[in-house]
């Protein structure tokens, strides 16, 4: 596999735990601690999938979906929203943000491979 | 920490006239104190923990690498032998990948907690609030709103149904709990 993905979580072991299970699959990981963090590292490096939390300081996960949406670039990126929230309300609010899909804390890593593999 | 968080850690003044509101505020911002502080503990435990995980990761991806580049005599012998142990421990790491996230999840819940308790203090000081079933009923939305798992909902909801945490139904809520984690939703 191959691609970069830009993995957004504000804590440090979950950005690891990602980091680990999509390198181990083969694909360059940009980290970013929130939402203000990572859209300044999409502006200036590509991504192939952004995978985000929700609830982050300064800018959440949606947030940064819909402002991410809006730059020419990442229309059409594939972007992962993965949060402990799996409430139907916030799903849809990530849904009209411009997700791509949902992945409900904790991840088991061969499914979150499976998913990135299947939109990328 | 949330701005509240800070104002109702602070103990009240050697002297200061008693009141049963301040003595209660006094005794949450106790159990908030206790509670950041076993946090901190344990997050620069989980830290060592990570570390730790990420140097055995790497060893693990280095011996891989290395058992590819055995010569091809060995390939049958040594490398077959090798890559089965590594595919073991990978599993392992698999499921370790998993249990540390529930590290992070419970972080979230106890700050949760960490604010409900330190509001709560702030609220029971003001005696006029205490004492309105409307301000109560808008504490307890302000909490409500404040959860964001599946887990905080129901307990919220079944505490305000009036079933105690001891009622609660530890192994139906496990079930649900495991429908949940993991779950994916493509739109």
């Amino acid at each position: 596999m191959s691609g970069v993905i830009l993995a957004v979580d504000d804590s440090a072991s979950m950005r690891q735990m990602v980091r680990f299970t999509l390198e181990g699959a083969g694909y360059t990981v940009l980290q970013a601690n929130d939402g203000v963090e990572a859209l300044e590292l999409a502006r200036t490096s590509g991504a192939d999938l952004v995978l985000t939390d929700v609830n982050m300081p300064r800018m959440d996960g949606l947030t940064l979906v819909r402002e991410l949406r809006a730059l020419d670039n990442y229309k059409f990126v594939p972007m992962l929203v993965l949060t402990t929230e799996s409430g139907q309300d916030t799903k849809m609010r990530g849904k009209q943000a411009g997700a791509t899909g949902w992945i409900v804390k904790p991840f088991n890593p061969e499914q979150l491979l499976a998913t990135i593999a299947r939109v990328l | 920490m949330p701005a509240s968080t800070a104002e109702s850690s602070k103990a009240a003044p050697a002297g200061a006239a008693f009141t049963p509101e301040l003595q209660m505020a006094n005794m949450l911002g106790l159990c908030e104190a206790q509670m950041e502080s076993a946090l901190q503990e344990s997050d620069r435990a989980v830290d060592a923990l990570v570390q730790a995980f990420t140097c055995l990761v790497d060893t693990t991806r280095s011996v891989n690498s290395l058992t590819d580049q055995l010569p091809a005599e060995f390939r049958e012998t040594v490398a077959v032998g090798l890559n089965q142990q590594v595919e073991a421990i990978t599993k392992q790491m698999a499921s370790a990948v998993v249990a540390f996230q529930f590290y992070d999840k419970l972080t979230q819940r106890l700050g949760h907690v960490r604010y409900s308790l330190s509001t709560l203090a702030l609220f029971v000081c003001d005696r006029s609030q205490a004492a309105s079933p409307d301000q109560w009923r808008r504490l307890m939305n302000t909490l409500r709103r404040l959860y964001r798992t599946e887990e905080e909902r129901e307990i919220f909801q079944a505490m305000m149904d009036g079933i105690s945490s001891e009622q609660q139904p530890g192994d139906a809520t496990s079930t649900h709990k495991a429908v949940k984690a993991g779950e994916i939703e493509l739109f």
